[in-house]
């Protein structure tokens, strides 16, 4: 069963600076996604709001939430407030664009982070569905188009089917998992997994010795 | 994983237990930690709530920095010590603690999402006015913040903890029906009691529209902490009294969900509807922002 809320953190937490969970905490948490998800530094950085978050965003603080979280920020950490300053001091061009339309991933608080620099882009698309907690339905990276269920925990591994196999039964020995897919390309494979729980820090680094381009949401 | 009322309140009569300890174990077994873990994560939490409680009323206070909200809870201890509150101190106190944390939210200050920063007063206000009223422990503070975390996580999975889905009614209104279920179970009530408060204190708040002033978590969000706090305390009080919603907890919640999704986007969280779009409303928009936003 694939639910948003695994855990009574999700609801008494998280600790945060304020002043919304699902546009600030959560603005951030997405943008940590895009940072999970690009591994790098970026050089360009355009963010697409719609609805609500096209609406409120300058009032809930979710620009400089959303730029913290692709700067590798917790939610509680105190530069959050200060992160749109301590990116453009590293060179990195930010834009923030109010669309007017609806949200294409049909959410009323999506943001669309786009992350470039000289090596690659890419292009997450998120929603804050409220308390800090957070769906990822799109994601373009490597070639991929891959379009997640939007619940986290998400688990996306390039490689092969002997690759899958392996993933397949180090995952079983720590949680179900709900889904999966495959995407191809002329380039090889991605798998996504839709987990049932939250793996812990530990449990995701042993997995990602074997695959350098893991990707845990 | 508990997605409905029924089958916390059936489990915690079947196993003798109560709430928070099935929470518990339900946190355990889908984390993979230990009960220290998990306990020590939740006294963490409650810190930050009582750093927060106290934080707004000490001296003269917090301000945010549009000036729209702060100050507020220094008033109300003011207020409080002249003893001559029309509804109580204990009821006072709860209003003081709840302002007090959205204070310290609204002024970009630390807080502990319960479940939302919107709504981040509501919980505190009942646990730390509890504090005193019924001399609990730090140990049972912990437990009151479990078994409202069970609740809201059938909430959230079932309707929205999110005013821009669902309205304030999903924020405020989420946050005291936790808060009026858990002040029930650590009075001494049983399951079905704080069930019955539950779906009282959501009844109560049903159709509370979401529509902050500036887009702002300010106007009216800090005071609507004072109702929900309110409200549960009320909510728990008629439930230890006995009486009844009649119509079920888990009825309320899919009521919940239903009147969120049919509410206007206007009164989403988009700053457009209701007290936002009163003159003032758009007046103080204008001076913040200097400009009017695009129509939804």
């Amino acid at each position: 069963m694939t639910v948003n809320y695994k855990s009574v953190f999700d609801i008494i937490g998280p600790i945060m600076i304020g002043p919304s969970s699902s546009h600030t905490a959560g603005a951030c948490a997405i943008g940590r996604a895009a940072n999970s998800i690009f591994k790098d530094k970026p050089m360009d950085i355009v963010i697409h709001y719609y609805e609500s978050f096209a609406q409120t965003h300058k009032g809930h603080g979710t620009d400089y939430a959303i730029i913290s979280g692709i700067l590798g920020f917790d939610p509680d950490d105190s530069r959050v407030p200060y992160a749109i300053g301590l990116a453009r001091d590293q060179g990195i061009n930010i834009t923030f664009i109010e669309e007017p339309g609806d949200s294409p991933i049909n959410h009323p608080n999506t943001a669309i982070i786009d992350l470039k620099n000289e090596h690659k882009q890419v292009s997450v698309s998120g929603c804050s569905i409220g308390g800090g907690t957070i769906e990822i339905r799109e994601i373009h990276m490597d070639g991929f188009d891959i379009k997640p269920k939007g619940p986290l925990p998400i688990l996306l591994v390039q490689g092969g089917e002997d690759d899958h196999q392996n993933v397949t039964k180090q995952l079983a020995d720590l949680t179900k998992v709900n889904a999966h897919q495959r995407y191809q390309t002329t380039k090889g494979n991605m798998y996504e997994y839709d987990l049932d729980r939250r793996l812990k820090h530990d449990e995701i680094e042993k997995m990602a010795k074997d695959y350098s381009k893991l990707v845990y949401l | 994983m508990y997605m409905s009322v029924a089958d916390l309140v059936a489990d915690s009569v079947a196993k003798s237990k109560p709430v928070y300890e099935l929470m518990i174990e339900q946190e355990m077994a889908t984390s993979n930690c230990t009960r220290e873990e998990v306990w020590h994560t939740m006294s963490r939490n409650l810190d930050v709530m009582e750093a927060a409680v106290k934080k707004g009323a000490t001296g003269d206070g917090v301000y945010s920095t549009t000036g729209l909200t702060g100050g507020e809870a220094v008033l109300l201890k003011k207020y409080r010590q002249k003893g001559k509150t029309l509804s109580g101190d204990t009821m006072m106190q709860a209003v003081q603690n709840a302002i007090s944390t959205n204070e310290v939210n609204a002024a970009m200050g630390v807080v502990c999402a319960t479940p939302t920063a919107g709504s981040t007063g509501t919980l505190p206000g009942v646990i730390f006015t509890l504090k005193d009223r019924l001399d609990l422990s730090r140990d049972q503070m912990i437990q009151f913040l479990f078994t409202a975390g069970a609740y809201g996580m059938v909430i959230a999975n079932n309707a929205s903890i999110a005013g821009a889905t669902g309205g304030c009614q999903a924020e405020v209104g989420s946050a005291s029906a936790m808060g009026a279920a858990a002040a029930v179970e650590i009075a001494g009530g049983t399951a079905e009691q704080s069930s019955e408060a539950l779906a009282m204190a959501i009844s109560n708040l049903l159709g509370l529209v979401c529509d902050p002033v500036a887009g702002l978590v300010e106007l009216p969000c800090v005071k609507r902490n004072a109702i929900g706090v309110g409200n549960a305390l009320i909510a728990a009080d008629m439930a230890l009294a006995g009486c009844t919603n009649k119509i079920p907890a888990d009825e309320v919640i899919g009521a919940m969900d239903r009147v969120g999704k049919g509410l206007p986007k206007a009164l989403r969280e988009t700053g457009l509807g209701g007290l936002a779009a009163t003159p003032t409303g758009i007046r103080m928009k204008m001076k913040i922002f200097g400009k009017t936003q695009t129509k939804a």
